[in-house]
């Protein structure tokens, strides 16, 4: 995986709002250098407008990947039923 | 010469340990492609005939990569047969295919738990393809940006851009219509 490395300097001890929404994403993503997460960390838990936009940006990939997960039942028997049939048949089968 | 015996066990082992597995991401990615259940089935379908025959070629690294690529050449296949004319932009044959889906909605529609999910739904519907498809593939099927970037052909850095932008278009028309997080409502 690519990793972003946020473009503060190692010695800034404190983050804005401003530099904070640029890499949200990456950071919610799992993407971003763990150098740089301790400090997102605070910020997030002091600033409650950022923190706001976090839990935001967190129930759309939520409520994305809910969608994901409904696979049709049917669907999926009849998907492993042509599969078991494809090998039984040495794949000599029409879809 | 191979003992034939063998050779089908081999097969049959192989499409067990390597394509069986990924049947669900299978049918996801194809229905983010087709738009359409029933297309998707047959794709799935067409995936699954592609790599029985191929499955003593393959060597074991990265099934659902190759599985994924097997399944991007069916779909241009079956694009080309109905639709030859549209061959040559890619981009504007899903977008003229997912534009003409005509059960495509039937899904969609189960999913509509609450407003916030609604709000969500609109937003979907109003991103342009190049970004849909990327939350499609991303973000509701679970493939990794470069298994995205792979079915998309486009390099890794885009899947990322284009994903950051199409969520924050998202964020952007949910503050529009005035919808909080379902955390924020309970």
């Amino acid at each position: 995986m690519k990793i972003r490395r946020a473009f503060w300097k190692a010695e800034k001890t404190e983050l804005n709002c401003r530099e904070v929404g640029r890499v949200l994403q990456w950071y919610l993503d799992g993407d971003l250098d763990q150098a740089d997460i301790p400090k997102m960390q605070e910020h997030l838990e002091k600033c409650r407008e950022c923190g706001l936009e976090a839990e935001t940006y967190e129930s759309i990939s939520q409520s994305l990947a809910a969608r994901g997960q409904l696979a049709d039942d049917d669907v999926m028997d009849r998907l492993r039923a042509f599969t078991v049939q494809l090998v039984e048949s040495n794949g000599d089968i029409d879809s | 010469m191979p003992d034939p015996t063998t050779s089908e066990s081999t097969a049959e082992d192989a499409f067990s340990r390597y394509v069986t597995p990924e049947l669900d991401v299978l049918y996801r990615v194809a229905r983010s492609i087709t738009r359409n259940p029933t297309d998707a089935e047959d794709l799935v379908q067409d995936t699954l005939i592609r790599a029985y025959k191929a499955i003593e070629r393959f060597d074991g690294r990265y099934p659902r990569a190759w599985l994924l690529t097997i399944m991007r050449n069916a779909q241009m296949n079956r694009v080309r047969r109905k639709r030859p004319e549209l061959l040559r932009d890619p981009d504007r044959t899903m977008q003229r295919i997912a534009d003409t889906s005509e059960d495509g909605q039937g899904v969609e529609n189960i999913v509509m738990h609450d407003e916030f999910d609604a709000a969500i739904e609109t937003s979907l519907d109003n991103l342009s393809e190049r970004f849909r498809s990327v939350i499609d593939l991303v973000d509701i099927s679970g493939l990794s940006y470069q298994e995205a970037a792979d079915i998309l052909e486009v390099p890794v850095g885009t899947i990322m851009s284009r994903l950051h932008r199409a969520r924050k278009r998202i964020r952007t028309d949910l503050k529009a219509a005035g919808i909080t997080p379902r955390k924020s409502n309970e």
